[in-house]
C-alpha cells in the first residue's frame, strides 16, 4: 500500500494496516463502528474509553482526565443507553453478545463524539427495545455540525433515525440518491423497482 | 572446576555450642567423634558417606562430581548443627555423592536451561551476623517470617515458628516427621539437596485443624544482600507449611535484594514444602524480584490430600537466572489445584524457567494451570509443564495453557507442555501459544478510537501480565506487583 508520496516500510502482512493514519483519522473526528467488534481481553471497557478520551484531550491541549473524574461522565452515558454500569469493569466486549457489542460501539460514540460517524449495520443483532435505545442515543448526538452515515439492509432502523439522504450502492458504486422516500419505495418494491428511476 | 575454595571457618567457630562428640545423633551418618585437627574438606563428606554406605550395604559409590562436593562441603561447614534436620541432611549428602552437576546434554530437566552462571564465580556463604537489616514488614500483615541471606531472623505470629524453637508437642512432631519424610523425596535434584545440606533451620507455619486464617496471610520475606560481585553468596532458606485437616491459610512469599541500587550478587536456593491435609486450603502468592545479578533456584513441593485446595500465583521478574521447580503430588481424590504464573525477562540474557509437575493418582481431581511469559531483549524463557494422570486418576479434569510473547527477534522461548495420561476416563486440555506480536486486530481497534500504537501496545502488554497478577488475593501485594510490571515494561521499551 503506497501512501502520500512516500513508500511505506516493509512490514509483515498483518502489520500492514497499523498505520498512524488510523489514529489521526479518529482524532480528526471520524468514528467508525465495526460490523463485528472484537474482544480485548485484559483491558476493561472503562480503561479503553479513558485512554481514548485522553487521546482526544491531549490533541486538543486539555489535561488528561483521571479515572475518578471520568466516572461521572461515562456513567451518565451508560445509563442513557440502558446498559448495566457493571459492564465498565468487564473487559472490552468480553462475553458480550453481538447486539451488546453494537451497543458498546454506540456507547463509545456517545462518550467520544464525532464529526462523522460511520455506523456499519448497527441494527444487526439488536432486538426491538435495544434498537430503540441505540436509535435514541444516535438521534441525541446529531447536531447541525455533525453527520452520521448508516449502512443497513433494513427499513426499521430508518424509521427510528430519519435519514436526510439515502444512497443506494451496487457493485461499489452509488447508483441512486434520494431522500427517505427512496428507502420506503425499495422496502415495498425491492431493488428492482428502482431500475425505472435510473 | 577452577574456582578456588575459600578457607573454611576456624574449627572452634564451626559447630557452635554443641560439643563435637555429642554432635551427630545415631543415624545413617554416624561420624566418629572429632579428635585433633579437622580433616581436609574434600574428605569429610566422603568419609561420612562411606560409613553410611557400608552400613546400608549399598554398592560402592560411583564417580562423584568435584564441583558438587565442594559446594556441599562448603555448605556443611557453614550450617550449624540441628538434630531435627539430620535425617534430611544425611539423605541429601548421600545423594550429592553420586549426582553430577547437570548439563544440558546429560540431564533432560536442564536441556533448555543454561545454568553456567552458577559456576561463573566462586561460592561464598553468609557470615554469622546477617547483612543489612531487611525492611520492616508491612504492618497490616500480622504473622510474618523474615529470612536474611537465608538465615531465619524472625518468625512471629500465632502459627509461625522456627523448627528449633517449637515447644515439644503434636505440632513439633508433625513438623519433624515432615522434614524427615522429605528425605525420601524421589524427584530431588542437586538444588534440593544443596538446600537440605545447607539450611540452618526451617521456618514452620503450622495451622491446626479447622483453623481458618486465609484472610490474614502469613508474610514470608526473604531479603538478600549478597556480595559485591567477587563471589556468589549462596543461601538456603527453608520453609515448611502444614495445613491440618479443614484448615485454611494464606502465604505471601517475597524474595528480593536489599542494599545498593542494583542489588547484590548471590545465589538464592530456597525450598518451600507445603502439606495440605484433607479438606484444607492453602492460598499461596509468590513474588520474586531478585537483584539482576542474582541466581534463584527454587523448589516448591506440595502434597495435597483428599478434597484439599491449593491456589498458587507466581510473579517472577528478577534474577539473572531463575529456575522454579513446582512439584505437586496428589494424595487423595477430589483435589483442586489452580496454578497461575507470570514470568518477565526484561534484562538482557535473563533466564526464566518454570518446570512444573502435577502428579495425579486419585480420581476426580480438578486442576487448571495458566503460564504466561513475556521475553524482551535477549531474554530466554523456558516452560516445562508436566501433568501425569495415572491409572487411578479417573474423571480427572485437568487444563493447562501457556502463552508466550516474544518482543524482540533475539528473545528465545522453549515451551514443552507434556501431559502423560494413563487413565481412560478423563478430561484433559492443553494449549500453547507463542507469538511475536500483539494481536494486530486489538491494536487496530485502539487506533480506530484515537489511541496511538505506543499507548495501545503498553496497555496490551500490561494487561497480558496483569491477567495473572490480578489473581493475587491481597491488594497491597497485587498493586506493588502491577506497579513493578509497569516500570519494567517502560524500562524495557526504552532499552529496545
Amino acid at each position: 500500500m503506497r501512501s502520500w508520496g512516500r513508500t511505506a516500510p516493509a512490514r509483515a502482512p498483518s502489520q500492514r494496516f497499523l498505520l498512524a493514519i488510523h489514529t489521526t483519522r479518529s482524532l480528526a473526528g471520524l468514528f467508525m463502528s465495526f460490523q463485528a467488534p472484537i474482544e480485548i481481553p485484559g483491558v476493561s471497557n472503562y480503561d479503553f474509553l479513558l485512554m481514548a478520551i485522553n487521546a482526544r484531550r491531549e490533541k486538543d491541549g486539555l489535561p488528561a482526565l483521571g479515572p475518578l473524574e471520568f466516572y461521572s461522565v461515562v456513567s451518565q452515558k451508560v445509563e442513557a443507553l440502558k446498559m448495566e454500569p457493571k459492564i465498565l469493569d468487564r473487559n472490552v466486549n468480553e462475553g458480550f453478545s453481538g447486539g451488546e457489542r453494537k451497543r458498546n460501539e454506540i456507547l463509545q460514540l456517545s462518550v467520544l463524539g464525532a464529526d462523522l460517524a460511520l455506523l456499519d449495520e448497527i441494527d444487526s443483532g439488536l432486538d426491538v427495545d435495544a434498537l430503540e435505545d441505540v436509535a435514541h442515543a444516535v438521534n441525541g448526538l446529531l447536531t447541525p455540525q455533525n453527520s452520521v452515515l448508516m449502512i443497513t439492509h433494513y427499513q426499521r432502523l430508518l424509521d427510528l433515525i430519519k435519514p436526510s439522504y439515502v444512497h443506494i450502492m451496487e457493485s461499489g458504486k452509488i447508483v441512486k440518491t434520494g431522500d427517505s422516500s427512496l428507502a420506503s419505495h425499495i422496502n415495498e418494491g425491492g431493488y428492482k423497482s428502482i431500475a425505472s428511476f435510473v | 572446576n577452577c574456582a578456588p575454595i575459600p578457607s573454611p571457618l576456624p574449627p572452634d567457630e564451626r559447630h557452635g555450642e554443641a560439643s563435637p562428640a555429642a554432635m551427630s545423633p545415631p543415624s545413617l551418618c554416624a561420624a566418629p567423634p572429632r579428635a585433633g585437627p579437622p580433616p581436609p574438606p574434600l574428605l569429610r563428606l566422603r568419609r561420612r558417606a562411606a560409613s553410611s554406605v557400608a552400613a546400608s550395604r549399598a554398592a560402592a559409590p560411583s564417580v562423584s562430581d568435584d564441583l558438587v562436593l565442594r559446594i556441599a562441603e562448603q555448605l556443611e561447614d557453614a550450617a550449624p548443627s540441628s538434630p531435627l534436620l539430620d535425617p534430611l541432611r544425611s539423605a541429601s549428602a548421600l545423594s550429592l555423592l553420586t549426582t553430577p552437576w547437570p548439563t544440558r546434554r546429560s540431564n533432560e530437566a536442564f536441556r533448555f536451561t543454561d545454568i553456567s552462571y552458577l559456576r561463573s564465580l566462586p561460592i561464598s556463604t553468609p557470615t554469622r551476623t546477617p547483612g543489612l537489616a531487611p525492611p520492616p514488614p508491612p504492618s497490616d500483615l500480622e504473622s510474618h517470617v523474615l529470612f536474611s541471606d537465608g538465615r531465619l531472623v524472625a518468625a512471629s505470629g500465632a502459627h509461625v515458628s522456627a523448627l528449633a524453637d517449637m515447644p515439644p508437642g503434636h505440632a513439633r512432631d508433625r513438623a519433624a516427621a515432615a522434614v524427615a519424610a522429605s528425605a525420601r523425596f524421589s524427584h530431588r535434584d542437586i538444588f534440593y539437596d544443596f538446600n537440605a545440606v545447607g539450611a540452618s533451620d526451617v521456618a514452620v507455619v503450622y495451622v491446626p485443624e479447622w483453623a481458618k486464617m486465609a484472610d490474614d496471610p502469613v508474610h514470608i520475606m526473604f531479603a538478600y544482600s549478597g556480595s559485591d560481585g567477587a563471589s556468589l553468596m549462596m543461601s538456603n532458606p527453608r520453609v515448611l507449611v502444614i495445613a491440618e485437616k479443614g484448615a485454611e491459610v494464606a502465604i505471601v512469599e517475597e524474595h528480593f535484594g536489599v542494599g545498593e541500587e542494583d542489588g547484590g550478587c548471590y545465589w538464592a536456593n530456597p525450598v518451600v514444602d507445603i502439606i495440605v491435609e484433607e479438606g484444607a486450603r492453602v492460598v499461596h502468592s509468590y513474588v520474586q524480584r531478585q537483584s539482576p545479578a542474582a541466581a534463584h533456584t527454587k523448589w516448591t513441593t506440595v502434597q495435597q490430600n483428599t478434597s484439599s485446595k491449593y491456589e498458587f500465583v507466581e510473579v517472577s521478574t528478577g534474577a539473572r537466572l531463575n529456575r522454579h521447580n513446582l512439584h505437586i503430588q496428589q494424595l487423595g481424590p477430589e483435589t483442586e489445584t489452580e496454578l497461575s504464573t507470570f514470568h518477565l525477562t526484561s534484562q538482557n540474557k535473563q533466564i526464566h524457567d518454570l518446570h512444573s509437575r502435577l502428579i495425579l493418582d486419585h480420581p476426580r481431581g480438578f486442576s487448571r494451570q495458566l503460564h504466561k511469559l513475556i521475553a524482551c531483549g535477549t531474554g530466554n524463557g523456558i516452560f516445562d509443564g508436566n501433568i501425569q494422570v495415572n491409572r487411578y486418576a479417573q474423571q480427572t479434569d485437568a487444563g493447562q495453557q501457556t502463552k508466550c510473547l516474544l518482543l524482540s527477534p533475539k528473545a528465545v522461548v522453549n515451551v514443552k507442555p507434556n501431559l502423560q495420561i494413563i487413565a481412560d476416563d478423563v478430561k484433559c486440555t492443553h494449549g500453547a501459544a507463542i507469538s511475536g506480536d500483539l494481536d494486530p486486530n486489538e491494536l487496530f481497534y485502539f487506533q480506530a478510537r484515537g489511541v496511538d500504537a505506543k499507548t495501545a501496545t503498553d496497555a496490551l502488554l500490561f494487561s497480558f501480565g496483569a491477567q495473572v497478577i490480578n489473581r493475587i488475593p491481597f491488594k497491597a501485594i497485587e498493586k506493588k506487583a502491577l506497579a513493578q510490571l509497569k516500570e519494567l515494561l517502560a524500562v524495557s521499551r526504552q532499552n529496545n
